[in-house]
């Protein structure tokens, strides 16, 4: 009878095997034959004790310029040491810990560390260090010291450079139908920054920043059959150690980002009606700014009252009517209520009080998203899909209010040839909107035919062809080509034309089982066009921005060698940036007529050796090469130009050398 | 004896034969997609599973590596109940075994890129466990709709998975987002080539219900989160860095330092044209404070907006 009742399952699926996908949900198993008792499972390997590896690593680092520290983990010159690893502990009753390293100790490192039981809880302790640098030994004539710029014969020397130190500790507890989270972190800004004050000729200076961010999350959900739902947190808070500055002749001439918070409350859900999903969302927040004013003359206030309300709502449903068509389609709507007072402050003119007043213009901003798409099965291994997405924007005090964009796509997926995915995809996208009008609050002053391009009228068309390739079971060729073209159609002053192609190619090859190797190369070119009037009407000049990136890499990786104890291998990367700027028209007097050199190229080059010393031992050696070099025709010396004070020429041209010695202990 | 000898030698080439069926043309390779997961269908409905669980599995695949590699990982646990180890074990997601053992004719549910299974089958598999608010946009998500299977970025016969290891899971998502790969390398871009941040930090690979699968409810949000000092609210705003910060920025990299579309002043005269200094054509850079130094910024510096009272021009 049993068997009877099988063949005719059987039977009805293999009838509506084209209408019902298939769901191995574990859920779903039909496990009325299985007896568990009788599994033992002796082939099974226990993953109980420590696993993993420690590794200490220690070498000597030249960097030769800070910028090197970018690459290099660190800008420091001579003997540096840090230590990794990745451990992991499991005992036999499920309770787990695992601790991740990189390369503690350096500017740029992590460490994470959870302990928990698998299933029910876990602890979390989370550091990261992030440091970038811009330039190093950067001279300022300028001390800051407790909101004070003093001005001195001898020269402030500092890197021009931000470290950021984030350490988090999470705690979440559930068991599959419900799950629980809270999680704080706090993250210390510290460095300087490339600014610049008018007091009132331009004085460009290392902007201090020491401020410290800290951010509290906490959510609970739960989960059933065919629902999800979510309840959740975001904290944030924002506290700048860094006072207003001042100079000892000039009071504030620099004004320090404000103490800010953030709240948002989020809840979010899913259902599953058979094959249709709908899910959604509502976020409602608060962002709060009411640290002290700078007092002035003319400013009415002790401290601004600043206060956005927001609120993000969405609603997205996709349906597989049956196995070939798939319909969705979503509702965003997304709302900026900007709640602060508005007053009237005293302005400074180009370089007096001139007693101007000015009233401040709290913007709303408001958006609504739509989108539908379908995606049809022509064939096995033919896929079309299509659709249509419209964005609205409403803002207030804007030369336009209102902003709509309509995008139609259609893509066409090719899987069924061998070896050979292909993927093409078309667009046409067109914005306009209300009215453009100069507003009397924002920009009263501008020639009537400039068209801001965030707002302005515009045509997208975009085509990208991708291609995958396993040429032969050991060769996979990826290949990517774009092209987009945005007209601002209605523009006569700002931008009026860009353009973006493009092609990426990668290729990646298992010469043998223990020789693998990559290629990559890509080239993009942005070509844009713009125009502006000095004559304060027709268009008099033209700027024609031409930017173009090269990026070609390869690696090999030998393993297997001196009876599998030895791997070598070697990777280099070359990238270069270019952007020139080429101007024309009458209002353009130079002769040259083409913008001084903007470009960076670097080439990486990275060797290593791995040499297993026993099973339980490994050690490294590695060497990396950075070279690189950048300029930009717009910087200039200290004091070049009378009235301009810079921080120097800070372009870069460095060969830096790191040299790694790492030892591990492999823990099983 | 010669039975024992011969029962010896058969098991032996059934062993080589599975080992060799594992790495080299399978019987069920002829079938397309769809009859593979119609007869994967039927098998599964049939649920015959195997009498011993991974051990009727591991009596042929032992010797993978990879196989044997699950143990490394959360899914080989079997002192953990949610585990599949700790349940229908191997069988708990390749599917029941039926007669794959009985001359490996019969397919058992695989995934990754070798797997002739449609990418929402193989989901199926891992749905039916993950099935958490990460998972919350996963239907409406871009990933889904292009039909990206869980296994071709996650890898559970690992002690490592790819998606979820820092330093791997920019490699993870670069090796299909080509562009995104290059733009890493430009002259500006977040510390994502070095690992320092990565993808993940800004985008939910699962999908989420914001713009461009960000992590957060708007693109100044995701911004925020690590650059909170430009939140405000600011007493003077600038308009386009309010409602966007990818009006003048592109996260991903620029050949621009800053990340900026274009540079000053041409970037700022794409939107200034008064009757004053901003509409003069600025001919060459470095000869004067309006190509030189930081360009416009050498007096309007506080251009994400300012908390001066006398601000509104972003001078201070």
């Amino acid at each position: 009878m049993t068997f009877k009742l099988n063949i005719i399952t059987v039977s009805l699926l293999a009838m509506s095997g084209s209408v019902v996908a298939a769901n191995f949900g574990v859920g779903n198993a039909n496990t009325e034959s299985v007896n568990m008792d009788k599994y033992q499972c002796k082939r099974c390997v226990s993953a109980t004790g420590y696993t993993g590896s420690v590794t200490l690593l220690t070498g000597y680092n030249s960097p030769e310029d800070a910028h090197a520290g970018n690459a290099l983990s660190s800008d420091e010159e001579g003997v540096i040491a840090a230590i990794s690893g990745d451990v992991r502990y499991l005992n036999d009753t499920g309770y787990k810990a695992s601790m991740q390293a990189h390369q503690l100790g350096m500017d740029n490192g992590f460490a994470n560390i959870k302990v928990g039981k698998s299933g029910l809880y876990e602890l979390e302790l989370d550091y990261q260090a992030i440091k970038t640098f811009e330039a190093g030994d950067v001279r300022s004539q300028l001390w800051q010291n407790d909101g004070m710029l003093t001005p001195s014969v001898y020269p402030n020397q500092f890197d021009l450079a931000l470290q950021r130190e984030n350490s988090a500790i999470g705690f979440s507890f559930g068991e599959g139908v419900y799950n629980t989270f809270v999680r704080f972190s706090q993250e210390e800004k510290t460095g300087h920054q490339s600014a610049s004050f008018v007091a009132p000729s331009p004085t460009n200076f290392g902007l201090p920043v020491d401020s410290t961010t800290k951010q509290l999350d906490a959510g609970a959900s739960l989960a059933g059959d065919n629902w999800l739902t979510e309840l959740n947190y975001f904290g944030s808070y924002y506290s700048n150690n860094i006072d207003d500055l001042s100079l000892p002749y000039m009071n504030d001439v620099y004004s320090a980002a404000p103490d800010n918070q953030a709240h948002q409350l989020s809840i979010s859900g899913q259902y599953q009606l058979d094959r249709t999903v709908m899910s959604g969302r509502l976020v409602t927040g608060r962002m709060i700014q009411d640290d002290s004013l700078i007092q002035v003359s003319g400013n009415p206030l002790q401290s601004w009252d600043g206060q956005i309300d927001t609120f993000d709502g969405r609603f997205a449903v996709t349906s597989m009517l049956n196995n070939r068509l798939r319909v969705g389609a979503s509702v965003d709507h997304s709302k900026r209520d900007n709640k602060s007072s508005s007053w009237e402050f005293t302005q400074y003119s180009y370089n007096s009080l001139s007693g101007a007043f000015k009233q401040n213009v709290p913007q709303d901003i408001e958006r609504s998203t739509y989108k539908l798409n379908a995606s049809y099965r022509l064939a096995s291994g033919y896929r079309v899909q299509a659709g249509f997405d419209r964005k609205e924007i409403d803002r207030s005090y804007s030369e336009r209010e209102q902003t709509d964009e309509n995008n139609l796509w259609a893509k066409l997926n090719i899987s069924a040839l061998d070896n050979v995915n292909i993927n093409v995809k078309a667009s046409h996208g067109v914005r306009g909107g209300s009215e453009y009008e100069v507003n009397e609050l924002t920009s009263s002053e501008d020639n009537a035919l400039m068209r801001k391009y965030y707002l302005a009228d515009r045509t997208r068309n975009a085509v990208e062809l991708k291609l995958n390739h396993s040429l032969l079971s050991w060769v996979s060729i990826d290949l990517t080509g774009r092209y987009a073209i945005d007209d601002y159609n209605a523009t006569t002053i700002g931008l009026t034309e860009s353009q973006d192609y493009g092609y990426d190619l990668n290729i990646s090859v298992q010469l043998s089982k223990d020789i693998s190797a990559y290629g990559f190369a890509g080239q993009q070119w942005i070509d844009s066009t713009q125009a502006g009037s000095q004559s304060f009407s027709s268009p008099d000049w033209q700027a024609n921005i031409q930017d173009e990136f090269i990026n070609l890499g390869t690696g090999i990786s030998y393993s297997g060698l001196m009876e599998d104890k030895l791997t070598l291998g070697g990777d280099y990367l070359f990238s270069n940036s270019i952007s020139d700027t080429y101007l024309d028209g009458s209002a353009v007097t130079n002769s040259a007529l083409q913008y001084g050199d903007y470009f960076a190229y670097n080439h990486s080059v990275n060797m290593y050796a791995n040499y297993a010393l026993s099973p339980k031992m490994a050690l490294k050696l590695s060497y990396q090469y950075e070279r690189y070099y950048d300029t930009d025709g717009a910087q200039m010396g200290i004091n070049t130009v009378p009235g301009l004070t810079t921080l120097g020429e800070l372009n870069h041209d460095y060969n830096a050398h790191q040299v790694m010695l790492s030892f591990s202990y492999l823990l099983r | 004896m010669i039975c024992r000898i011969f029962n010896k030698v058969l098991i032996g080439i059934a062993a080589l034969a599975c080992i060799s069926l594992s790495v080299n043309a399978t019987p069920w390779d002829k079938l397309t997609g769809d009859q593979l997961e119609q007869q994967l269908t039927e098998k599964f409905t049939q649920g015959q599973y195997s009498p011993k669980g991974a051990d009727s599995c591991l009596m042929c695949h032992r010797k993978n590596e990879a196989v044997m590699a699950i143990f490394d990982g959360a899914h080989g646990a079997m002192n953990n109940k949610q585990s599949p180890m700790a349940g229908l074990q191997c069988e708990a997601c390749h599917g029941p075994l039926g007669k794959h053992n009985k001359g490996g004719k019969e397919p058992m549910i695989a995934f990754g890129d070798d797997s002739k299974l449609s990418a929402s089958a193989q989901n199926s598999v891992c749905q039916g466990c993950h099935n958490d608010p990460k998972q919350m946009a996963w239907h409406t998500s871009t990933h889904n709709l292009e039909e990206i299977a869980c296994a071709d970025c996650h890898n559970v016969h690992s002690a490592k998975d790819p998606a979820l290891d820092q330093l791997m899971v920019n490699d993870t998502c670069t090796s299909c987002h080509l562009k995104e790969k290059a733009d890493m390398n430009k002259r500006s871009s977040h510390p994502l080539k070095w690992d320092q941040m990565t993808c993940v930090d800004c985008h939910s690979p699962h999908g989420s219900m914001n713009e461009s699968a960000l992590n957060k409810p708007t693109i100044n949000d995701t911004c925020y989160s690590c650059h909170a000092e430009k939140r405000g609210p600011l007493l003077w705003e600038h308009a386009p860095v309010t409602e966007n910060c990818v009006t003048c920025h592109n996260p991903h990299g620029s050949v621009n330092e800053d990340m900026l579309n274009s540079r000053a002043p041409q970037l700022c005269q794409q939107c200034h044209a008064p009757d004053g200094h901003a509409s003069r054509v600025v001919q060459e850079p470095g000869v004067d404070a309006f190509g030189g130094g930081k360009s416009c910024l050498n007096c309007h510096n506080k251009i994400h907006g300012s908390n001066h009272p006398s601000g509104s021009l972003f001078q201070r």
